[in-house]
This record gives structure tokens, C-alpha cells and sequence, in this order.
């Protein structure tokens, strides 16, 4: 097991890991479809910020998730606010579900990422629509919030792995 | 009840309000600070188009760092992907090329009477100058198919300018910054091209499907049935968007929805180097000398004239031998008038004998008949109930198998 020591530059580049990733995956827009599967992509960034907005993980500042928002806006090309707009909506939703819940649990958290990605997805949909005229695809847009929902399971497992590592 | 509609309050003004000790910013200051920004950068504003810019700038820059190890990757396994068919791609590509080579003869010669013409008529050359342009971005969003490149506004890049991969149409700049542009690809939704089908000469416009493939649409019905499989979409030049003539794909019917589709000559996955097309408009000779008009309209005079000349010249070859190919016409269809002649007198002798041959096999079954039934029909002396040996009455009892009434 590798310990690190406080202090320690490797230390201080884990701890600020997610926010690292968010940071890549913002600046990449990657989807892991380097297979070409037609229609296949899912949504890394909503993973990431609700499971660590919900875990209230000390280094995940809501600036700087406003922060990617806007690079994401600027490297896809949607309009500028738009995804900061969503990023922190998930913060809230997050923030609000750890609120009310007593017990976590999985399955539970998974049920209620899907609902509020389906919600922030579809207020995407249709800012970009009725407000800016983008032509978009409503298919792609629901493959993308389904496997976005697949994903979340195995993402979590990782993240909570890399939680209790930090804790131990 | 009331105590759980508290609790609902409490919950809600925690998640919009409430700081932790980490966070500069409560949730709610940043959804209204969101908001103010989409809102603000609709506005045309100089300042904010100057703010969005320098983002732009920086953030293009920074996802093309960022994303080198990724594209690092990539480049890694499409190579070895590249190298399993290498021999193959070889083979192929070098008939391509040899095709090609004598195309590019006859393109030239074309081109170059293109322009001479354009000259005469508009007084104008477009030169076309094209710069090539590194792909920094090209990470499409599943909903936008765009790429960045790093040609700018620096470059006299404009938006609507034509990109292009090798001569292969790309898409056009929607967006220009100082140092780099973004690229709106052929195979995005919101991409509509007008093209001309050829065979067929359809006009029709080509929408990306935001997969890889582009769809035919608005095209009258009348016209569908002209197009063909594996036909040439090219841009037709309509609406001033793109300029006409440049290939785009090739059609595609394999559709299962009954959609045409367009496979893209270029494969905009792969795309590392493209090359946009600045157009300039440079005035010609016959514009910039209008002070000496004189000796440049004689001389403009004698370009069009002498242009006339050898198309009537053309014309009088081509009717020559239309009228050389018309005689020889003429010969051919009298000796084929002769063999039909002949073909008839054969047809009218055959059919005599075949006629005969009938005849024959009819007093054949008489003769047989008559041995059988002669007794019935011949006349008796006291009851005279038959008929006289050789009148028709009697040949046609004969046939009627010895019944005498009918």
C-alpha cells in the first residue's frame, strides 16, 4: 500500500485529484468512445461533481466547479454560463439530497442522479432550443443521460475506494 | 405536517445558502452569477466580445496542452491500426494516384479556362489562397461536431470561410478569434450545404446526422429516382455559403429508414492539418487599365472575338461530322431495308409450304375416313338416304364420320 507523506507534493496532487479530473475531463471532453460505437456517451463531469458534492469532499470548491462549467462551454461551443449553470445545479441537488438523508445509500443516490441529470439535461435541451436555435438530437441527448446513469455505479465504487484511502 | 414542510425549508435554504469553511462562494450567488453570464454573452457588446475572446484564447490553448497525452494515444493506436493494412492501402492508393494524375491534367486545363472566362465576365479574379491550419481541438461534444484551429482574424479568416481537408470540403468558420477559429463540420445538425448530385444534376441540401454520415434532404421527389448509388455530391455554390464545385461524398442507400445518405470523403475523426480557403478579390487587367481604355477595349474586342471565332469554328466541325455520321446512317438503314426484303420472301415461301403441308394431311384423313365410311354415305338405288360419290355433300359426310344429317 502506498502511504504518503503529508506534505508531500504527491500528497497534495492526490487530494485535489477529482478536482484535477474534472479539470481534464472539461479541457478533453473525453467519452471513452475511442471504439466508435454510434450514439455511445455519457457525461463524466455530472458524475464526478454529484458523487463529491454529495460526499461534501473538502477540496471539491464550487468555484471551481463553476470554473470548468466555463471551460466546457468554451471548448464544446455551447453558450457561455450554460454549463456552469447545470455543474452547480448538480451541487445543489447533491447538497440538498445529503441534507435530508440520515442513512445513505447506493441505490438510492443512483435513483436520484438519474432524476436530476434527466431534469438538468432536459433544461439543457431546451435553453439551447428555444433560446440560441441549436439543432440537436434528442436521442443523443437520452442515450447520454442513460449511459451517464450506467456509469455512475461504477464510478462511485472507484471514487469511494479512493475516499477511504484518503480517510486511511 | 408543518414540521416536515419546515424541514423541507431548512434543507433548501442549506443547499442554495449555507457555506462550508473550504467554499468562497454560496450556491446560490454562483446559479445567479451563471445566469448573468448567459445572459451577457448574448449581447454584442465590444467589451464582452474582447472578454470571450481572450477566454477563448486561453482555454484553446490550454485543451490543446491538455489534451496531449490523450491524442498521444490516439495517434498511437490509429497507427498500429494503420500499419496492420499498410501493404493493401499501398496498392490501392497507388492506382488511386495514377487515376488521378490524368484527371488533374484535364482539371488544370479546365481551371485554367475557368478563370480566363471569369476574367472576361466579371472583370474580378478570386485568387484563392489557401493557408494551412493545425487542428488544436478537436474534441466534438456528442451534440456539436466543431473543431478549433490555429488560424485567426491574424490571418484574414472570416467567418463563413471554407475549410477544407486535401481538396475535400470540411465545413466553415462560425467563429473567429484573434490566433484561432472554430470549424462548424459538415457532419454536424446544424450544417446545411447545397449541393448537386451528379448523375442526375439534383440539387439538394446535405444535413449532418451529428454521427458520421451527412442526409439528403430537401429534394423534390420527382428527382429522387435520378439519383444513384455511389453518385457524387458536390456543393452547388447556392446561397454564396460555400463555393461550388467541391467534392463533398458520395451517396449512400443502404439506409434502413429509407434516408439518402452522404459518406463524407473526408473522415473528420483523423483530421490533424486542414487548409482554409481565403478568397481575395483582385482586380484584373481589364479593370486596372481602364485609364487606356482604348487600346483595351480593341483589345478586349479582339480577346472576344477571337473567342467567337473558334467556337464557330468548333460548331462547324461538329456539324461536319454530324453530317458525315448522318450518311453513314443512310447507307446502313438501306441495307438493312434489303435484308428485311429478302427476309420476307423466305417468311412468304415457307408459309406456302407449310399451307400445303395442312392441305395434304386434310385429304390424307379424308382417304382414311372413306375406306371406313363410304358404305354410309354412298346412294342407294331404293332409299336414296347417302349422296353421289365426289360431291361435297358426300366429302363432307365422309369428314362428319358417315352422319348424314347435321
Amino acid at each position: 500500500m502506498i502511504r504518503f507523506q503529508k506534505k508531500n507534493l504527491l500528497y497534495k496532487i492526490y487530494i485535489w485529484l477529482p478536482i484535477l479530473a474534472l479539470f481534464i475531463s472539461v479541457f478533453n471532453e473525453f467519452d471513452l468512445n475511442y471504439l466508435k460505437i454510434d450514439y455511445f456517451s455519457f457525461n463524466f463531469p455530472f458524475i464526478l461533481i454529484f458523487y463529491f458534492a454529495l460526499k461534501e469532499y473538502q477540496r471539491f470548491d464550487y468555484f471551481l466547479v463553476f470554473l470548468a462549467g466555463l471551460i466546457n462551454d468554451t471548448v464544446v461551443g455551447l453558450p457561455l454560463g450554460l454549463s456552469s449553470l447545470s455543474y452547480i445545479l448538480i451541487c445543489i441537488f447533491a447538497t440538498y439530497l445529503r441534507n435530508i438523508t440520515i442513512s445513505p445509500n447506493l441505490i438510492k443516490d443512483w435513483f436520484y442522479f438519474l432524476f436530476i441529470i434527466s431534469l438538468i439535461n432536459s433544461i439543457n435541451y431546451s435553453v439551447l432550443f428555444l433560446f440560441f436555435s441549436y439543432e440537436l438530437d434528442i436521442t443523443l441527448f437520452i442515450v447520454n443521460n442513460f449511459f451517464t446513469f450506467l456509469f455512475y455505479i461504477v464510478f462511485s465504487i472507484f471514487f469511494k475506494r479512493y475516499l477511504k484511502s484518503l480517510d486511511d | 405536517m408543518a414540521s416536515s414542510r419546515d424541514d423541507f425549508i431548512i434543507a433548501i435554504r442549506s443547499a442554495f445558502l449555507k457555506k462550508s469553511t473550504k467554499q468562497k462562494f454560496s450556491l446560490l450567488t454562483l446559479v445567479f452569477f451563471s445566469i448573468f453570464i448567459i445572459v451577457l454573452s448574448n449581447f454584442n457588446f465590444k467589451a464582452i466580445d474582447i472578454t470571450k475572446s481572450i477566454i477563448k484564447e486561453i482555454v484553446y490553448r490550454s485543451s490543446f496542452i491538455v489534451s496531449i497525452p490523450e491524442n498521444f494515444i490516439k495517434s498511437t493506436y490509429y497507427n498500429l491500426n494503420e500499419y496492420t493494412s499498410y501493404y493493401k492501402d499501398y496498392k490501392t492508393t497507388k492506382e488511386e494516384l495514377d487515376q488521378l494524375k490524368s484527371e488533374n491534367i484535364s482539371t488544370k486545363i479546365i481551371k485554367s479556362e475557368n478563370e480566363e472566362l471569369k476574367s472576361l465576365i466579371d472583370g474580378y479574379t478570386i485568387t484563392s489562397n489557401k493557408i494551412l491550419a493545425k487542428v488544436i481541438v478537436d474534441h466534438k461534444s456528442p451534440f456539436l461536431k466543431s473543431i478549433i484551429i490555429n488560424k485567426g482574424s491574424k490571418e484574414k479568416i472570416k467567418i463563413g470561410t471554407n475549410i477544407y481537408d486535401r481538396s475535400y470540403l470540411v465545413g466553415r468558420v462560425i467563429e473567429v478569434n484573434y490566433t484561432n477559429s472554430r470549424v462548424l463540420l459538415l457532419t454536424d445538425l446544424n450544417s446545411n450545404i447545397p449541393v448537386s448530385i451528379t448523375p442526375g444534376n439534383a440539387q439538394a441540401i446535405v444535413v449532418g446526422n451529428a454521427d458520421r454520415k451527412g442526409e439528403v434532404r430537401y429534394i423534390k421527389n420527382d428527382l429522387i429516382n435520378k439519383i444513384e448509388d455511389k453518385g457524387i455530391a458536390y456543393t452547388s455554390g447556392t446561397g454564396s455559403i460555400f463555393k461550388s464545385g467541391i467534392p463533398v461524398g458520395t451517396i449512400d442507400f443502404k439506409d434502413e429508414n429509407g434516408k439518402i445518405l452522404v459518406n463524407f470523403y473526408s473522415d473528420f475523426t483523423q483530421l490533424k492539418y486542414v487548409f482554409a480557403e481565403i478568397d481575395e478579390l483582385i482586380p484584373t487587367n481589364v479593370q486596372t487599365t481602364e485609364n487606356i481604355s482604348t487600346d483595351d477595349s480593341s483589345n478586349t474586342e479582339q480577346i472576344k472575338l477571337n473567342l467567337i471565332s473558334d467556337e464557330l469554328q468548333i460548331l462547324e466541325d461538329s456539324n461536319t461530322k454530324y453530317l458525315e455520321e448522318n450518311q453513314e446512317l443512310n447507307t446502313l438503314t438501306n441495307e438493312l431495308n434489303k435484308q428485311i426484303e429478302i427476309l420476307k420472301a423466305e417468311n412468304d415461301l415457307q408459309k406456302n409450304v407449310i399451307q400445303k403441308h395442312d392441305l395434304d394431311k386434310e385429304e390424307y384423313e379424308f382417304l382414311r375416313l372413306n375406306l371406313i365410311y363410304s358404305s354410309k354415305c354412298q346412294s342407294k338405288k331404293l332409299f336414296s338416304t347417302g349422296f353421289k360419290v365426289g360431291t361435297p355433300e358426300y366429302r363432307k359426310c365422309i369428314m362428319q364420320r358417315g352422319k348424314i344429317n347435321d
